[in-house]
């Protein structure tokens, strides 16, 4: 386990940071070198505006409701999605620094059923979207639409998501931050070790894989269509042009 | 088709290529919310409509030649040479599409399929498998610009009978359709055809207005066609002739592409800036009105009006209060339609289609949503500038008898008008 621990949740780290950060900086390189259409591409209404536009950007980019309006049930999956993996990724801060205040007001015990409560929801919900997108993708035209790209990721997410919950569910009472914190510390002080509580327990099999799943989503990241995490902004705002 | 002809093919997506298009390929998630938005798959449930699926065919090709992950890994993205089957699909999916672009609206990253479409217009251009009425239709209009003089004659003899007409309507022999007018201050560029001229010289004659008619029809098959070249030729025929006299102001009659073209496209073809300002007659109807340089008389048109928002004039040329405003100052019992404004159906005849026989049943059946919209708002008399959504829901209303007048604006505004003359026939 000492070794799949070590490829998976050391080494695979800095490889995935690599190719993550490498592959979204060629992205929008290749974005930004290439020079923007002669057309002005914009639709009605348009603010009149750049506080107007600015506004309506951040309107169309973080709650659509335009698509809410159209299909609820996807806006509310996707967004419900969205929502809980920004939590899901603020409460992984808590592997770098704990997180000021709520300790103090919560008490230690306070602040990890907390954690376990938020992290939980959080989760839930994300399986909860991953599987209702994998079952949107298995009839009509869905289907007709999808490419092995959209499985690939669906898997991916699926993987990060599952090992996720089971470290939460099956360990949440075992291992707690702390422990987590130290490997990921040493990790990104690139002075990494494997602390002996992960060792000692089974978690580190489902942290392994966690990581493993976590790495080449990481990978694949900037290369998938996930990208439209930093493209819909400048595609929404090509919107009010 | 030889792989040399398939790499030319493929090499119209990198002539074409900017960054809006490179996003647009790169960032759809493949979500289908877009398939409620499109009255065509809607219409039809025919999977090639599905406006996702329209931009896919491009991507596949996109993915194969020139994007680094697909030629790595093509499987993933299903990449694939723009070959005959591609082709089929894609002439079918490009020259259907109205380019209303209700999908853009409703998608949560503001995917322009039908800008994705222009590439595949261009592509099947290059296949030599453009639609062929379309082309033919932009290159008369272009040999008419190259030859304008082999026109003038039948041309200015028509104005002359329309200028009877309009005198025999406004009862005012000194009534004019002026021709070559040096130094007016508007050129109108109408329709062919006398409809989209007559009550435009009715209206303008009473606002006293400083205008003279154009040699040229504003509207432009180089652009349903899609071909920038063309379309670009074809706006220039009037471009140049608003120089020559000097105007000060373009304006555009009620079709709706026109309108578009000329106020967001022509400048990015010709790269010159426009040296007038381009507005549409609606607007100037509805300037006059509000002036009180031309008065309108309530009741004079009776039953429930509606108006339809055709997509090149409202979502995508942001007139959406002029027209309904002129509307309500000739009526009292006015409904809207339900959705209306930027979330308006299209009615399924624009971007040419009309013009394309083959088309017919999938024009017809995407009129489907229009025609429930009409239904629905109980009204009996439709304005509907735009003469693509006028052919198309007339047609609508044989097929589905739904009993519904349907009158160009300005015809509206005219019969509404207290005029000397005789009242003048609709449309």
């Amino acid at each position: 386990m000492e070794t799949y621990l070590w490829i998976t949740s050391v080494w695979g780290i800095y490889l995935a940071a690599i190719v993550f950060f490498g592959g979204m900086a060629w992205r929008i390189y290749e974005w930004s070198t290439t020079p923007k259409s002669p057309v002005r591409l914009g639709m009605f209404p348009k603010p009149k505006t750049k506080l107007g536009r600015f506004a309506k950007l951040m309107k169309d980019t973080f709650i659509a409701p335009q698509s809410a309006k159209i299909e609820p049930t996807m806006w509310i999956f996707a967004f419900a999605f969205h929502v809980a993996a920004l939590g899901a990724f603020v409460g992984h801060a808590r592997l770098i620094h704990e997180f000021p205040f709520l300790p103090e007001l919560l008490g230690e015990a306070g602040m990890n059923t907390f954690a376990a409560w938020s992290g939980s929801i959080a989760g839930v919900i994300m399986l909860a979207g991953v599987l209702y997108w994998i079952a949107r993708r298995t009839y009509g035209p869905f289907k007709n639409l999808s490419v092995p790209e959209d499985y690939l990721l669906l898997f991916l997410l699926l993987g990060v998501v599952t090992m996720g919950d089971h470290m939460r569910f099956v360990y949440g009472d075992i291992v707690h931050a702390a422990t987590y914190r130290e490997w990921f510390l040493s990790v990104i002080t690139f002075r990494p070790e494997i602390p002996h509580e992960l060792l000692a327990s089974n978690v580190g099999i489902s942290l392994g894989t966690h990581m493993l799943f976590t790495n080449l989503f990481l990978m694949y990241f900037p290369f998938s269509k996930l990208i439209h995490s930093i493209g819909s902004f400048s595609s929404n705002l090509v919107r009010s042009e | 088709m030889d792989a040399q002809q398939l790499t030319t093919l493929a090499g119209v997506i990198d002539k074409k290529m900017n960054r809006q298009l490179k996003q647009y390929i790169d960032i759809c998630a493949r979500c289908a919310i877009c398939k409620d938005a499109c009255h065509q798959y809607v219409g039809t449930g025919d999977f090639k409509y599905l406006p996702a699926r329209r931009a896919e065919l491009i991507r596949q090709v996109y993915k194969k030649y020139f994007d680094k992950t697909g030629r790595f890994v093509p499987a993933l993205y299903e990449a694939r040479d723009p070959d005959d089957n591609l082709l089929d699909e894609l002439y079918d999916s490009a020259y259907a599409c109205t380019g209303c672009r209700r999908c853009m609206y409703y998608c949560p990253f503001s995917i322009d399929t039908a800008w994705i479409l222009s590439v595949a217009k261009a592509i099947l251009i290059a296949a030599g498998r453009g639609n062929e009425m379309l082309g033919q239709l932009a290159d008369a209009a272009i040999f008419k610009g190259d030859n304008a003089e082999m026109f003038n004659d039948v041309m200015i003899s028509g104005f002359e009978d329309i200028q009877e007409e309009v005198r025999a309507i406004t009862g005012n022999p000194e009534s004019q359709v002026p021709v070559n007018k040096q130094g007016a201050d508007i050129l109108y560029v109408a329709l062919a055809g006398a409809h989209s001229i007559r009550p435009a010289a009715v209206i303008f004659e009473e606002a006293g207005e400083s205008w003279t008619i154009s040699m040229f029809e504003a509207a432009n098959y180089g652009f349903f066609y899609g071909d920038a070249e063309k379309a670009r030729l074809i706006t220039k025929r009037y471009i140049d002739e608003a120089i020559r006299l000097g105007v000060k102001e373009i304006v555009v009659p009620e079709c709706g592409h026109a309108y578009r073209v000329a106020e967001f496209f022509y400048e990015a073809w010709s790269k010159e800036p426009m040296p007038f300002k381009v507005s549409h007659i609606l607007e100037k109807v509805d300037q006059y009105i509000k002036a009180g340089r031309i008065t309108v008389d309530k009741g004079l048109i009776e039953g429930k009006v509606t108006y339809h928002d055709p997509c090149q004039l409202g979502r995508n040329g942001g007139k959406f209060e002029e027209p309904r405003d002129i509307v309500k100052a000739v009526t009292d019992n006015f409904v809207d339609l339900t959705p209306n404004r930027a979330e308006q159906w299209c009615c399924g005849g624009g971007g040419g289609i009309v013009a394309m026989e083959e088309f017919k049943d999938v024009r017809l059946a995407s009129g489907i949503k229009k025609v429930e919209q009409l239904k629905a708002s109980g009204a009996s008399v439709l304005a509907c500038p735009c003469e693509n959504c006028r052919l198309q829901i007339e047609e609508l209303n044989e097929v589905h008898e739904l009993g519904l007048q349907v009158w160009q604006v300005i015809d509206l505004v005219v019969a509404a008008m207290p005029l000397k003359g005789k009242k003048p026939m609709q449309a």
